[in-house]
């Protein structure tokens, strides 16, 4: 039982009849991705028959609800209940380390010229630069299997593109401000793109569908 | 095993959609109407998850290989039977050889076609829905096209039924969709406020040629930012119906094809108006109405009662 009045670190709010969503900060970054991982794989751990879906992001998760079942006072009733058991890492897995190659400029890296005019830098430079840090997976949606990563070094940020691209290739690796992520299918992108790898970052026909799951790190190797 | 002679502007195969893998990015894909695809489960005395056809568009035709009974829902079609005429929101047995033709489409845009067997397609990801954009599910994870042939296996017979036209929701333009304010409603100025969504002074806004499953984009007067925030969010989950402001100031319907949205969240349009974006079509007009939480509740419910009390009507009318 809470006793005192403690600031909670849970900002609760409705998202329409069947939504609820959960905000851990107002920026994000590791320690507040941590609490929204923590809350995300202790949420999956109670298999809750009334939680439909769960979308965890960079500083909050959004819970999809079945009203047959629950309605939002209950819901976050039950989350206030058991906050300081859904911020704790009990049930938060390690994260996965991936190392992806990457093929960087050539054909398929539509903007790594652009990339280069616009930060000063030569390819060499972008690419070493890309390459060197280990990100955080904070987020997989857009399209399935799509991770926003983070964090990019301030030196290659640029921003998204002003018109996406109705279409770009499978693998496509791209970056934007801070971020940078790997487009798994032929889609629409907003993303300047850099280059391109070969990894299959989404499978339909095979369990756990995605390569890279919330809070995995990657490191990208030029290949 | 039927076949597809002209696919219309578009056909795909759609369920109850694909729920529990938001975290890795798997939209739903869920029908768009629900209600009709509801209804269309009910007329076949289906469990409520069965694969159906989603069609866009007139010429659309389709050849029985063998006898079955099939439903048709959603927007109201002028078709035939080879020479007979069928009515919207019914089931009909059609005889081996017979050929589906849909003459025009007279209100509405998206319709449903559903047989009462099981469609012999393979389950993606749980599911039968087709995700379009990358491929998978539904039939080979693309659109159906003239020639393609599915087999409709264990086919079982069941009374013929209609629904009654008043229970029947309406699907023309212009659009009334109610919505509750979004996590970035506050974003906006007052005046945008009012243009979004007062009853007096709201701006009426046209569906523009930009519109797919993913989402529909609208024309209008531009939404204002107020100046103390930022225009692009920390991306973060959003929901069927979540109303979207980009840059330019004008909104975008989400409808079953993303987890994940970069855009301001204004609103979300009222689970009992979801049915009605599967018929928002170029040239339509629409209007938001900000409405209470209480009151989002109450109309789904009523929703929820209309569609469970099909049950009832549809086997009495055959």
């Amino acid at each position: 039982m809470t006793v005192l009045a403690t600031a909670s670190q849970m900002n609760i709010s409705r998202f329409g009849e069947d939504g609820i969503r959960i905000l851990f900060g107002e920026t994000y970054d590791l320690e507040i991705h941590e609490k929204v991982r923590n809350f995300y794989f202790f949420m999956r751990s109670l298999a809750l028959p009334e939680i439909i879906d769960l979308t965890p992001s960079f500083r909050s998760c959004l819970i999809h609800f079945d009203t047959r079942l629950t309605n939002f006072a209950c819901l976050s009733s039950l989350l206030r209940e058991k906050e300081d058991e859904s911020l704790c890492t009990g049930n938060t897995p390690d994260p996965t380390l991936h190392e992806i190659p990457v093929h960087y400029g050539g054909p398929d890296a539509l903007d790594m010229k652009v990339v280069c005019r616009q930060t000063g830098l030569a390819q060499s430079d972008v690419i070493a630069i890309h390459s060197a840090v280990i990100y955080t997976v904070f987020a997989v949606g857009f399209i399935p299997g799509f991770p926003y990563m983070g964090t990019l070094d301030r030196r290659i940020h640029v921003p998204r593109l002003e018109t996406p691209r109705t279409r770009i290739v499978a693998g496509s690796v791209g970056i934007a401000q801070g971020q940078t992520g790997v487009y798994p299918f032929p889609s629409p992108a907003g993303w300047r793109i850099i280059g391109r790898t070969d990894a299959r970052l989404f499978n339909p026909g095979k369990e756990p569908y995605s390569l890279l799951q919330i809070g995995d790190k990657v490191k990208y190797i030029s290949a | 095993m039927i076949e597809i002679i002209h696919q219309g502007t578009m056909t795909c195969i759609v369920d109850s959609g694909r729920y529990g893998y938001a975290a890795v990015g798997v939209p739903p894909s869920a029908a768009l109407d629900g209600f009709a695809y509801g209804a269309l489960n009910r007329l076949l005395g289906q469990d409520g998850h069965a694969p159906a056809l989603e069609i866009i568009g007139a010429q659309f035709s389709l050849r029985f290989h063998e006898a079955m009974t099939c439903a048709i829902t959603g927007a109201l079609v002028r078709a035939s039977l080879d020479d007979n005429p069928l009515n919207p929101w019914m089931s009909f047995s059609a005889a081996a050889g017979s050929i589906l033709k849909v003459h025009e489409v007279i209100e509405g845009f998206r319709y449903y076609l559903g047989f009462a067997g099981s469609m012999a397609l393979e389950r993606v990801i749980d599911r039968f829905a087709t995700n379009l954009e990358c491929g998978f599910g539904g039939y080979k994870g693309r659109a159906l096209t003239f020639g393609d042939r599915i087999n409709i296996d264990d086919c079982y017979d069941i009374p013929r039924g209609a629904i009654p036209g008043n229970a029947i929701p309406g699907m023309k333009s212009p659009h009334l969709l109610r919505v509750t304010a979004g996590p970035e409603y506050h974003y906006f100025t007052d005046a945008a406020q009012k243009i979004f969504a007062e009853r007096k002074g709201r701006s009426v806004y046209d569906v523009s040629a930009t519109i797919n499953r993913t989402g529909i984009r609208l024309e209008g007067q531009p939404l204002t930012f107020r100046d103390d925030v930022d225009k692009s969010i920390i991306s973060e989950g959003i929901l069927p119906g979540t109303v979207q402001i980009p840059g330019d100031g004008l909104p975008i319907i989400m409808l079953y094809e993303r987890t994940i949205g970069g855009y301001a969240r204004v609103a979300r349009v009222i689970r009992a108006d979801l049915d009605r974006l599967a018929h928002l079509q170029p040239g339509d007009y629409v209007l938001f109405e900000l409405v209470a939480m209480a009151e989002a509740e109450h109309l789904w419910e009523d929703r929820q009662k209309r569609l469970a009390a099909l049950r009832q009507v549809c086997r009495r009318v055959s």
